[in-house]
């Protein structure tokens, strides 16, 4: 039909999926129908909502009798076709018991195994969900242009940079750190740690208060919006709402518990009590203050003024609400903008550029600087899932592996089935339904080992800071669901091709004299499931062997029997006063921070007549920290005892003395060194070195000053005689309660904090292992039923060999020398692998253990005995058995 | 009867197609219908009725002429066959049996 001035055609894509799905004997008077309604509903109503009508009627056709058929035009009931292939399946997960259970067990263990992950991760993805705008928040990150990796924190200017200038952002905010300390109300006391903040954040955020409005609580300086914990504390039964407390600043926060000496903040008072502690967020704080309080706290000089300050990125968390319909990269784009302006002219900063971080991308997320929440990163799951998939293959290998071993026993029935016309894809679907209903039993096994899998995984240690609830929901169920459909498939699909593919003739006539990937498939993959086997019980006893390692290393200072006290920002001296008094001890000392702890402050030093700086850490000790420590001095004398000068006089390692290019240590004693290009300090003895960096790190030994600086000290260090030590604790904390009423007494052995550290690397040992214990078990229960199965059908012949003769030990022999041959290979590759692939990883480490081909021929004789104890039983039993029963039975 | 299998509104485009004579094709009678009951049909609903009663045998139909209306397309014009007049006469009967049969005590009984 030709167009004419004022003929309006029906919409275009309604048409032509009209054309797609209607059945084309009818397609012609649908087509007219449809067109003289539109033409109809031109005369009463606009065009656009003709053109509506139209594409709605169209969707209204969509009906059984009017569509075309999915396959063709033929009918045929296909119902009774799908109960026998039921039924077959049913019947052959029945009859081959043993096969069955391997394939099952196999699979379930896998699926158990995916199945953590899954819920790990879907732990992780549900935080931050309650927030309604969730999809237009992002938290704005900054790339340093001095620093390898994004911090998550950034200038405290940039709120009111973004939200004045940009029309795309309708609402910033910001959380500053810096409020955390002691509140004190009528004689209760708190500890708390939180954010200023202002009120749009309430505006962004779905936090709920139980008490307090959350459009005014962040209005006024000095009000305060705390959680329920810290409400029970200072107010018990008492109405929370328009109190005012006492508070002094320790300079604690979400990070540490190390502080200062406490400041008066002044008065605050309680706008909020928040409605929930248990909120799944990142955001992690006991107490929410008005920004509007910094105001005077910079006047009086309590705090550090950053507000204008875009060099200083370290104290702030901006997030922003973008509006409907913009998206990441133009938020992203204007964020350019303003870095580029911000940082042109700054030397440091200048390539540092910002960046949108969504909010429900942060858990899990990218390692940052300065994250708010201790979590798994993103790639640890690329790895743990990686090796989950490596065990899920494992067992899909055995499903395919055996299929295939077994389908000589279905031959007959294959060639019926094609006899009587059942096409190759019929076939392929019975297989693989076959397979999905040993996917789906396994689904129901694996979720019951997942209970266990799950509670064991809640013990290990790292995760009393990872806070993994897991707990399912349906989604999580359908996705399990999803997954072994998924698995089914996959293990049923080779199997099902192959099987499919003989010519029912051969089929039929002769078993014997098919042959199916002898050589070939079945055994390779035999040899790469024990290839991998080995590689992870090789790299799961270095593992372990390098966590011993690490245990017993030598710090070269001794931590033994030593109490570690926070002073909780008490005065060290008064401190140190009552806690020597405690008899059982032999020394205190005070510091900073503790050494091979995973923190250090550096400082530059150099000589005065060299322009070189050296990088050092820079500790403050008193005078007794090389007694307690056990540290030996090797020249010139310790530090002197607190004074005015005292902190100008360093003691130095021999390390530091080296790098600064003195060869005996006793040279440099006395020397004056210039730090920071500024303070003139003297050097007044030197001690042996020591190790100060976490363990697993590259760099353990570090240049290092030690200087006399009570002031700074955050830890009081307990020497105690080994024996009776719960009651000189007992006895430390009496005295403690004597200089601090308040604060509870904290204390751990430095012995306990050191282990606590290699920790992780246990558990991330424990993992190792236990994938490499999957692994085994599953490539043992295929071998198994490899074995099962060759042996089964080499009863006659083994019955006729012991009729002419042969004996029991040679027909073992001969029944187990093709999987030995198997293994041997297995070994052959997997043994050289493991040996680089330890040494590959071990060559990160500086204390590393030592790792010779010893562990790897402990690894693969395990390998070995393991294999020969799972065919062993098999091969004996059938070489041992009374030839006229296996002759009899034909 | 009982094999008839016509369905309410099944006997309701049957009746239709009787009533249009030569017009009975797909929009006609969703007009006429449309009138008839008051209420808002889609082509869809009438065309699957058409085609079920087409298979059942109640139904024949052939191409009529095209209009410019249709986009150029045919229209189908469809009549009942002997069959479906006396499935229709049956189901009447059936039906005028029933109300004559009925009690008078059935209406009473409605007002209380």
């Amino acid at each position: 039909m030709s167009n004419t001035q004022n003929h309006i055609n029906p919409p275009k894509w309604p048409l032509k999926s009209l054309r797609f799905f209607v059945k084309k004997e009818y397609l012609e008077e649908i087509e007219g129908d449809m067109e003289e309604v539109f033409q109809d509903n031109l005369e009463q109503y606009p065009i656009k909502k003709s053109k509506r009508k139209y594409a709605w009627e169209m969707v209204k056709l969509i009906r059984p009798g009017l569509i075309k058929n999915l396959h063709g035009n033929y009918h045929l009931n296909q119902y009774g076709m799908f109960k026998n292939y039921f039924k077959v399946g049913v019947r052959n997960i029945i009859k081959y018991k043993a096969f069955s259970f391997i394939n099952m067990f196999g699979l379930a263990v896998a699926m158990s195994v995916c199945m953590l992950i899954i819920l790990m991760l879907a732990d992780q993805k549900s935080y931050d969900q309650f927030h309604e705008k969730k999809h237009n928040v992002y938290r704005i990150i900054m790339q340093p242009g001095n620093h390898k990796r994004p911090y998550a924190t950034g200038p405290i200017p940039l709120r009111e940079a973004l939200k004045t200038n940009y029309p795309i952002i309708s609402e910033a905010t910001s959380l500053i750190k810096g409020f955390g300390g002691d509140a004190v109300y009528n004689g209760s006391y708190a500890e708390m740690r939180g954010f200023f903040t202002d009120p749009g954040f309430f505006r962004m955020f779905d936090f709920k208060l139980a008490q307090g409005d959350e459009s005014t609580a962040l209005n006024k300086p000095n009000s305060l919006i705390i959680n329920r914990k810290i409400a029970f504390q200072l107010f018990g039964d008492e109405d929370p709402l328009g109190k005012t407390i006492d508070f002094s600043d320790r300079g604690i926060d979400v990070f540490t518990d190390e502080g200062r000496a406490p400041v008066d903040w002044g008065t605050y008072t309680v706008t909020g009590v928040l409605a929930d502690d248990n909120y799944k967020t990142h955001l992690n704080f006991d107490v929410l203050v008005s920004s509007a309080s910094l105001e005077h706290l910079y006047k009086e000089g309590k705090i550090y003024n950053a507000s204008t300050n875009w060099g200083d990125y370290s104290r702030c968390y901006t997030y922003v609400l973008v509006r409907d319909n913009v998206n990441k990269e133009e938020l992203n784009d204007v964020l350019e903008h303003l870095s580029v302006a911000s940082y042109r002219d700054s030397e440091k900063l200048k390539h540092s550029i910002f960046m949108a971080q969504p909010l429900t991308k942060i858990t899990p997320g990218p390692v940052l600087g300065n994250e708010l929440n201790s979590t798994l990163p993103l790639f640890a799951y690329y790895i743990l899932a990686g090796l989950a998939f490596v065990i899920m293959i494992f067992a899909c290998l055995n499903y395919v592996n055996l299929s295939i071993a077994r389908a000589v026993t279905r031959f007959k029935e294959i060639g019926i089935r094609k006899v009587n016309g059942a096409k190759r894809k019929d076939l392929i679907f019975q297989f693989l339904s076959e397979s999905m209903i040993t996917a789906l039993l396994s689904l129901v096994l694996g979720i019951v080992l997942l209970f266990f899998l799950k509670s064991a995984f809640l013990n290990l240690w790292i995760n009393q800071y990872l806070n993994f609830e897991l707990s399912a929901n349906i989604n999580v169920y359908l996705i399990f669901l999803a997954l072994a459909i998924v698995v089914g498939v996959i293990a049923g699909i080779f199997p099902a091709i192959q099987l499919s593919g003989y010519k029912p003739v051969k089929a039929l006539k002769n078993l014997g004299s098919i042959t199916i990937g002898r050589l070939g498939i079945r055994k390779t993959l035999t040899v790469s499931q024990f290839v991998v086997s080995l590689l992870f019980i090789v790299t799961s006893i270095v593992g372990f062997n390098q966590f011993k390692h690490f245990m017993e290393y030598e710090y070269s200072f001794n931590a033994q029997n030593v109490v570690n006290i926070n002073l909780q920002s008490n005065d060290y001296r008064l401190v140190e006063n009552a806690l020597s008094k405690v008899s059982g001890i032999s020394g205190v000392t005070g510091c900073a921070y503790y050494p091979a702890t995973g923190r250090n402050d550096n400082t530059y030093i150099r000589k005065t007549a060299s322009d070189d700086p050296v990088e050092a850490i820079d500790l403050r000790v008193d005078e007794n920290f090389i007694n307690v420590m056990e540290l030996e001095l090797i020249a010139g004398k310790n530090l002197p005892p607190e004074g005015p000068n005292a902190s100008s006089y360093v003691l130095i390692t021999e390390r530091t003395a080296k790098a600064l290019g003195y060869e005996h240590p006793g040279d440099i004693v006395g020397e004056l060194l210039v730090e920071r290009g500024e303070k003139e300090i003297r050097v007044i003895g030197v001690v042996e070195d020591f190790t100060f960096s976490l363990l697993f790190l590259k760099q353990i030994m570090r240049p290092v000053v030690l200087r006399n600086e009570p002031d700074k000290f955050n830890f009081a260090s307990v020497k105690v005689t080994s024996d009776n030590q719960d009651q000189i604790i007992t006895q430390l904390k009496e005295n403690w309660k004597k200089v601090d009423p308040i604060h509870p007494f904290k204390y751990e052995l430095y012995e306990h904090k050191l282990a606590s550290y290699n920790q992780g690397i246990f558990d991330l040992v424990s993992v190792i292992g236990f994938f490499a214990f999957l692994a085994i078990c599953i490539a043992c229960l295929g071998l198994l039923g490899m074995a099962i199965y060759t042996t089964e059908r080499r009863t006659k012949e083994i019955g006729i060999r012991k009729v002419l003769g042969a004996d029991g030990v040679k027909l073992t022999y001969l029944l187990s020398r093709e999987f030995l041959i198997l293994l041997s290979i297995s070994i052959a590759i997997a043994a050289p692998l493991s040996y680089f692939f330890n040494n590959f990883w071990l060559n990160f480490l500086v204390v590393r253990v030592e790792f010779g081909f010893g562990t790897v021929v402990l690894g693969s004789l395990l390998l070995l005995l393991l294999g020969l104890l799972t065919i062993g039983p098999q091969t004996l039993r059938v070489s041992g058995r009374n030839p006229v029963d296996s002759l009899r039975d034909e | 009867m009982k094999k008839t299998k016509l369905g309410e509104f099944e006997e309701l485009v049957l009746l239709t197609v009787v009533v249009l004579q030569e017009e009975a094709y797909g929009v006609e009678i969703k007009r006429e219908l449309e009138e008839r009951l008051n209420e808002r049909l889609s082509v869809g609903s009438i065309q699957s009725a058409l085609k079920r009663m087409e298979q059942k045998g109640f139904l024949t139909s052939e191409f009529g002429e095209a209009t410019k209306k249709r986009g150029g397309k045919r229209k189908r014009i469809y009549s009942a066959t002997p069959y479906a007049h006396r499935v229709l006469t049956e189901m009447k009967d059936v039906r005028a049996g029933l109300w004559a049969s009925m009690p008078k005590l059935a209406y009473d009984l409605k007002i209380i």
